[in-house]
C-alpha cells in the first residue's frame, strides 16, 4: 500500500471476490495396468495423431491398459463444450473410466 | 481442456492436460479459477501444426508421455488459495501519480492512466442504477469472480465514464455473462474484441458519437465505455496478457458504435438490435467478438443491384478461417458484421430493398468453391475429421453446402440469411461500408436492454 503525506485519492480494489473454492484433486492410481484411459478432445492440432501415439507409448509399458476413443465424447472445444462437460461426469462413471487425458491445449 | 479436466477431477477421476509450451501460463492462471490451482499437465513441445509427423511422435514420445504418466501416477501437493483484498478494501491511499503507479504494478491497470476509483465517485454511479451494489450479474470464467453491480461502477469510474452511464455499464456485463456470448473464450489465439453496438434514445441523450469517424476515439461516451468493457474483461474476468489472455497478436479495446436511428427510420429499416428481438426505440448494448474488420471504400452505383457485388465480393475476402464456424467444428456460429454507411442504407432502400432483402442477397452472392472452403480448413490450418460432403451425410449441415458432388459447387459462408448482421452509421455523406470477420461462437453476438434507473438517467 502507497502512503502520502498528500494522499488525497483513496482507491478502491478494482476486483472482486473470487468464487471458486480451492478444491482438491481426485487420488492418483497406483499403475496404469488394467487401468482404463479415456482421451477427451477438442479435435484440433492434431490431438488424434498424439493420443496414438500415447496409446502404443502406454500399450508397450502397461499391456493391460485400455483405451476409450475421443468419438466417445464430442468435441470439448467450441458449441458443444458444455454439453460436453456437463455429461462427462456420467459418460465417464458408465464407461468404466479411471483416468483421463485431455487435449489439445495449443 | 482444462475444464474437462476440472469436471473429471471433480468426480474423483485423475486426468492429465496436454498443453503446449507457450500456454503454461495460461494453464496455470485458468486452474486457479476452477478453483484447482495444481491441475496436472503433460508438456507437448512447440506446436503440433508446424511439426513433421516423424517429428511430432518423437516429441510426444520422449517428453509428453513422461508427463502423462506422472501426471496420472503422482499426486502433487496440496495448493491453498492465496489472500486478496476485499471487495471495497481501499488498496491505495496517494496522489494522483501514486494511485496510477500502484495501479500498474499491480496489473489493475490497461497501462493509460485511469480515475482513482475512490468510494465517493463509486457512489455517484450508484445512484444511477436501481439495482443492489452487491447484486451478482454472474461468476464469468476464467477468474470465477463474482460480477458485481459494484465493481461494475468501480471499473466504470476507473475508465473515464460519466456517472449518467452506469446503466449502460450493468447492461453490457449483463452481456458479458450471458453463456451464449462465451466471455470464457475471450483469451483465445486469434485475440478478437468486442465491438459494442448500441440504440435507443440514449445514444443522443448520453452523447455519443454516431455519424462521421464513429470508430474514432475522441468522444467521451463512445471512448470510455470501449475502455470500460476491457478494463472490466482484465479487472474482474481475469484476461490478462501473458496469462489468461493468450491473444497472438491482440487489438485494442473498440469505441461504442451507436447506429443512426435518424437514417433507420428514414428508410423504414429495424434497428440492429430488432435483431434479438428487441423493438425499435429500445435503449440496448449488443456485444460480439471480432479478429479484425476491413474499411471497404467508394461503394458505387444507383441500385441496390449494382452496389451488391462490391459489398459481397468484400465480405468474402473478409473470411478465411472463420469459416469454421459454419461448417467445421463450431457449426453456424459465424455472425458476418457489416456496417453501412447512411448513404449506402439509403441507396439500398431507395431500390426498394428492405434489411431482410438485403441479407437474403448478401447470402445468395457471398459464395465460394466448395473446394476452395475445404482446402482452407483441412489443409491449410489443419482443422480435420471432416469434409463437406461426409458432415452433410451426418446430417450436420444444411443441403446448401452438398448440393452436388461437384467440388467447384458454389457453397455459402453461413447458414441461412439472417446469420448477416447490418447496422447503419458512420459519415452520412460517404458511400463506404465496413465488414467485420466474427469469431464465431468465441464471442457470438448478445444484445441486453439498458434498464434506466427510475431515479434518474
Amino acid at each position: 500500500m502507497t502512503n502520502s503525506e498528500v494522499a488525497p485519492y483513496a482507491a478502491l480494489w478494482p476486483r472482486s471476490p473470487r468464487q471458486a473454492k480451492v478444491k482438491s484433486l481426485a487420488q492418483r492410481l497406483a499403475t496404469l495396468e488394467g487401468k482404463t484411459i479415456a482421451w477427451v478432445w477438442d479435435y484440433v492440432f492434431r490431438g488424434d495423431e498424439v493420443f496414438e501415439q500415447l496409446e502404443q507409448s502406454l500399450k508397450a509399458r502397461y499391456p493391460g491398459v485400455k483405451f476409450v476413443h475421443w468419438s466417445e465424447f464430442g468435441k470439448s472445444h467450441g458449441a458443444e463444450e458444455r454439453r460436453v462437460v456437463a455429461e462427462l461426469p456420467q459418460k465417464l462413471k458408465a464407461l468404466g473410466v479411471d483416468a483421463i487425458v485431455s487435449g489439445m491445449g495449443c | 481442456m482444462l475444464r474437462v479436466s476440472a469436471a473429471a477431477e471433480a468426480v474423483g477421476i485423475p486426468s492429465s492436460t496436454l498443453v503446449c509450451e507457450s500456454f503454461m501460463a495460461l494453464a496455470k492462471a485458468a486452474s486457479v479459477g476452477l478453483g484447482m490451482p495444481n491441475l496436472q499437465v503433460a508438456t507437448v513441445i512447440g506446436h503440433p501444426g508446424l511439426q513433421s509427423k516423424e517429428v511430432l511422435q518423437r516429441n510426444v514420445r520422449e517428453v509428453t508421455l513422461a508427463g502423462v504418466m506422472d501426471n496420472l501416477l503422482k499426486l502433487p501437493a496440496q495448493v491453498t488459495a492465496s489472500q486478496e483484498p476485499g471487495a471495497r478494501d481501499i488498496v491505495c491511499r496517494g496522489t494522483f501519480e501514486e494511485v496510477n503507479e500502484y495501479f500498474i504494478a499491480h496489473e489493475l491497470s490497461d497501462g493509460l492512466p485511469i480515475v482513482p476509483p475512490t468510494v465517493e465517485k463509486v457512489e455517484a454511479f450508484l445512484r444511477h442504477t436501481d439495482r443492489h451494489p452487491d447484486e451478482v450479474l454472474g461468476v464469468p470464467l476464467p477468474d470465477s469472480r463474482a460480477a458485481t453491480i459494484w465493481s461494475v461502477a468501480v471499473n466504470g469510474v476507473m475508465a473515464g465514464c460519466r456517472p449518467e452511464y452506469m446503466p449502460v455499464l450493468v447492461a453490457l456485463i449483463e452481456a458479458m455473462v450471458d453463456p451464449a456470448y462465451g466471455v470464457e473464450h475471450s483469451g483465445n489465439t486469434p485475440g478478437a474484441d468486442t465491438l459494442i453496438l448500441l440504440n435507443g434514445p440514449i445514444i443522443k441523450r448520453l452523447g455519443f458519437n454516431y455519424t462521421q469517424g464513429v470508430m474514432r476515439d475522441g468522444f467521451q461516451a463512445n471512448t470510455s465505455v470501449g475502455r470500460f468493457w476491457r478494463l472490466y474483461l482484465r479487472n474482474v474476468v481475469g484476461f490478462l496478457p501473458h496469462q489468461n489472455d493468450k491473444a497472438t497478436f491482440g487489438n485494442t479495446w473498440r469505441v461504442v458504435v451507436p447506429e443512426n436511428e435518424d437514417v433507420l427510420a428514414k428508410i423504414g429499416w429495424p434497428p440492429y438490435c430488432a435483431d434479438f428481438g428487441l423493438p425499435a426505440g429500445s435503449n440496448a448494448v449488443a456485444v460480439a467478438r471480432y479478429t479484425g474488420g476491413n474499411h471497404i471504400s467508394s461503394v458505387s452505383g444507383a441500385t441496390p443491384e449494382a452496389l451488391l457485388p462490391y459489398i459481397a465480393d468484400a465480405v468474402l475476402k473478409q473470411y478465411s478461417w472463420q469459416i469454421m464456424f459454419s461448417v467445421c467444428q463450431h457449426s453456424s456460429t459465424l455472425r458476418p458484421l457489416i456496417l453501412l454507411s447512411p448513404i449506402l442504407a439509403e441507396t439500398i432502400a431507395a431500390g426498394g430493398w428492405s434489411k431482410q432483402e438485403f441479407k437474403q442477397r448478401l447470402f445468395d452472392t457471398v459464395r465460394l468453391p466448395a473446394r476452395e472452403l475445404e482446402k482452407i480448413l483441412r489443409d491449410w490450418t489443419q482443422k480435420p475429421i471432416w469434409n463437406l460432403a461426409a458432415e452433410h451425410m451426418a446430417g450436420h449441415l444444411p443441403d446448401v453446402f452438398h448440393e452436388s458432388d461437384d467440388p467447384n459447387r458454389m457453397v455459402p459462408i453461413v447458414w441461412r440469411a439472417e446469420d448477416y448482421m447490418i447496422a447503419v452509421t458512420g459519415d452520412l455523406g460517404r458511400n463506404s461500408c465496413y465488414v467485420f470477420a466474427h469469431n464465431g461462437v468465441f464471442g457470438f453476438p448478445v444484445a441486453k436492454e439498458v434498464k434506466l434507473s427510475r431515479k434518474g438517467t
